[in-house]
């Protein structure tokens, strides 16, 4: 059990001058299960392997507890890894797949058989612990190359898109699995996925990287609530959050045919940037529907009054997911068309190629600057 | 980099003649498929055949007589030949011969080469990437050098090379204070020349096969290496562990090339010592063959001979056969088939729960 830190860890590939991991910094606690995500190329993967020992480190340091382990070689690190396509060895049996760490640090025959019998038997594999890789199949790999990783006992568990290589259903439940796993061993844990969804329902902590850089380090519950940039908004929470640039008004933001409140020092914040714009994001759930009883619309103050209050979306597509129903709408912005997309009930959901009138809710809006996409309400 | 191993579910997508409605259909000879066989199977076959079985079984035939090379006269003399062959002293000293050198050479070689191979591809520092030592490059170039020069060219320079009193190998040892191998006859004393027949021949060999065990290193998924590494596997752990049972399909298949090579060997002995060494100690059989057939005209011996050498021959790459499967090496690949993928339907049911 250990805590882990990156202390402004930075890898730059030979050949090239741009980072492919910058300057990060994460404090990881004891037993903490942290995912990084981000979208391909965003160095999550990198981070990985430079906490592995797979990576160099050109700048920074890496901390294992209080060991400083930048420099160290992979195999005096006391980490085990999953990888994304298992690295299981294909001529070892399961058994020894999951028992060959043990053999080379030396613990004997019996309590290696102990040990691996043990983890056989938490992951569901007893009965396979004699097969080679190649008779298993993918979601049965995958619990080897898990429990290769847990008999080990490491102070750090990594794991590099374990489930990318799962079918869909299978991913989900052993999504939570290895959650669960994670929260019994208590194991400090640090799992790269490129999947927001992954991210959000496995982390204690999220971290979102883009382009090397660290973006916001949070809870899942505040990465959804409270986004620090335009970045992370988008790309956390499915589907995403609509971003919308709107110009200021006295006192709020002008959304379409409304007016929509917003903090005062935000708005200062951002006309002192010079800016005349700011970018609105809004979940697909927290707009109301005028047409639909709205609530929210009513508490608006309206530019015109005899127009529809909110903003005009032509409905486009409406899915209906059993649950909700979302509408995938245009809507036109400062004479620029825009993508929307809108929570409805699921009984009560308007046409194709209907317009319909949205409006914010107005505690659940994001204000962004649209100069630097740095969040500006808190 | 995503490799994908080749998996069960891939290998078992394949959809099962059944599956695919009924037995499978004899298909109709199209013009193109007919083409295409004859192309592509008919025109191999035959020239296999023309050139390659027929003069075996003539070979075996040939073995069976007396003909003296330059007449159209012979008499069939049934096994009178392979008889002989066992009681003649020369031809077993030959057999005993190239017996050591197909013992030694490949084992040699093949570990030598995939040291070579190791060091170039994996052989760099424990932390970091799986990389090879600095300079790999340079030595991978370097390493292939021998095996560009003719093998004929390698022999007749290392006959210079040994030789007692001007070679440059007994020169650098005097010149090292060793003064016991001032004039000492490498090629000429019975105990030195079959090893230092082998170290040519190694010498010249080990570049190309260190090269092919660099590709097939890099066939191995990198992630494998990594994993080892993680394990807390060293280089000599990884290399024996996890990079030869990788790569065994490709040492099995060397280790019966370079032990055909061995078991010939001509060009080496034939330019370094044509006459067959110390007390025949270097004389292989094709260097027998060769003289019983063109210096004295024993074709029909000399062809039993070259029977002999293919038994061998044959013996040996059975042998390399025997011993990979012995030790788990291509297993499952026909004989285990239907448990196989009684076990894939079976684990697929499990991973679904």
């Amino acid at each position: 059990m250990a805590t882990v830190t990156f202390d402004k860890a930075t890898r730059v590939y030979p050949g090239s001058t741009k980072p492919a991991v910058d300057g990060l910094d994460i404090d990881i606690a004891d037993g903490e299960f942290l995912v990084l995500v981000g979208p391909s190329g965003c160095g999550k993967s990198t981070s990985l392997r430079m906490l592995a020992g797979l990576e160099d480190v050109n700048g920074g340091a890496i901390r294992i507890g209080d060991r400083d382990v930048t420099h160290l070689p992979p195999k005096d690190r006391d980490i085990a890894m999953v990888f994304q396509n298992y690295a299981l060895y294909p001529h070892m049996s399961v058994a020894d797949n999951m028992g060959f760490a043990l053999k080379i640090a030396g613990v004997n025959k019996a309590e290696i058989r102990q040990k691996v019998e043990e983890a056989a038997k938490i992951l569901d594999l007893t009965e396979y612990l004699d097969r080679k890789p190649k008779a298993l199949s993918g979601g049965q790999r995958q619990r080897v190359a898990m429990g290769r990783a847990i008999v080990r006992e490491p102070q750090v568990f990594l794991m590099d898109e374990p489930l990318s290589n799962l079918d869909a259903k299978l991913r989900v439940s052993t999504r939570t699995q290895i959650a669960s796993l994670q929260r019994r061993l208590g194991i400090t844990t640090v799992y790269v996925t490129h999947d927001q969804v992954e991210a959000m329902t496995m982390g204690d902590r999220v971290a979102v990287l883009k382009d090397g850089l660290l973006q916001q380090v949070d809870s899942p519950r505040n990465m959804y609530d409270k986004p620090a940039n335009l970045f992370v908004a988008g790309f956390i929470g499915s589907p995403a959050m609509n971003l919308v640039e709107v110009p200021i008004t006295d006192g709020g933001v002008k959304f379409g045919n409304s007016v929509v409140p917003v903090n005062r020092d935000a708005l200062k914040a951002a006309s002192d940037k010079g800016d005349r714009t700011v970018t609105v994001g809004v979940r697909p759930e927290h707009f109301d529907v005028v047409e639909l009883n709205g609530g929210a619309a009513k508490t608006l103050s309206k530019d015109s009054a005899d127009a529809p209050a909110g903003l005009a979306v032509s409905v486009n597509v409406v899915e209906e997911t059993g649950a909700d129903g979302y509408i995938y709408g245009t809507v036109e912005v400062g004479g620029e068309t825009k993508d929307l997309v809108v929570r409805v009930s699921s009984r009560a959901v308007p046409e194709k190629g209907a317009t319909v009138h949205v409006v914010p809710r107005p505690g659940e809006i994001h204000v962004f600057s649209s100069s630097t996409g740095e969040r500006l309400t808190d | 980099m995503k490799d994908t191993i080749p998996t069960a579910e891939t290998a078992s997508r394949r959809p099962e003649p059944a599956a695919r409605g009924g037995r499978p259909r004899r298909r109709k000879l199209t013009f193109d498929r007919v083409t295409f066989f004859l192309a592509f199977l008919g025109v191999p076959l035959a020239i296999f055949v023309i050139f390659v079985l027929i003069p075996f079984g003539q070979a075996i035939f040939w073995g069976m007589t007396d003909w003296r090379g330059f007449s159209p006269d012979y008499n069939f003399v049934g096994f009178d030949n392979f008889t002989k062959m066992f009681q003649d002293d020369i031809f077993l000293k030959a057999l005993r011969n190239v017996a050591l050198l197909a013992a030694f050479v490949p084992l040699v070689t093949l570990t030598l080469a995939l040291g070579v191979a190791v060091a170039i591809t994996l052989g760099g520092p424990s932390k970091g990437p799986v990389r090879g030592i600095r300079g790999a490059s340079f030595y991978r170039i370097i390493s292939f050098f021998p095996y560009v020069v003719p093998a004929i060219i390698v022999g007749l320079i290392w006959a210079q090379m040994y030789d007692p009193n001007a070679g440059l190998l007994n020169g650098v040892l005097t010149g090292l204070g060793l003064d016991q191998f001032d004039t000492f006859a490498w090629l000429g004393e019975k105990a030195a020349a079959m090893p230092a027949v082998m170290f040519v021949i190694v010498w010249g060999l080990v570049g190309f096969y260190a090269v092919l065990f660099i590709a097939a290193i890099k066939g191995v998924p990198g992630e494998l290496y990594e994993a080892a590494k993680i394990d807390g596997a060293g280089r000599f752990r990884t290399t024996i562990s996890i990079t030869l049972p990788a790569i065994r399909d490709s040492v099995q298949t060397a280790y019966i090339y370079l032990g055909i090579a061995a078991l010939d060997a001509f060009v080496y002995v034939q330019a370094m010592v044509p006459n067959g060494g110390p007390d025949n100690s270097t004389l292989t059989i094709s260097q027998r063959l060769f003289n019983v057939a063109f210096a004295k005209q024993q074709f029909g011996y000399a062809t039993a001979m070259g029977v002999v050498l293919a038994a061998v021959t044959l013996v040996f790459a059975a042998l390399v056969f025997l011993v990979n499967r012995l030790t788990g090496g291509g297993e499952g690949e026909s004989k285990r088939k239907a448990p196989g993928s009684r076990a894939r339907r079976a684990a697929a049911k499990g991973g679904a729960r």
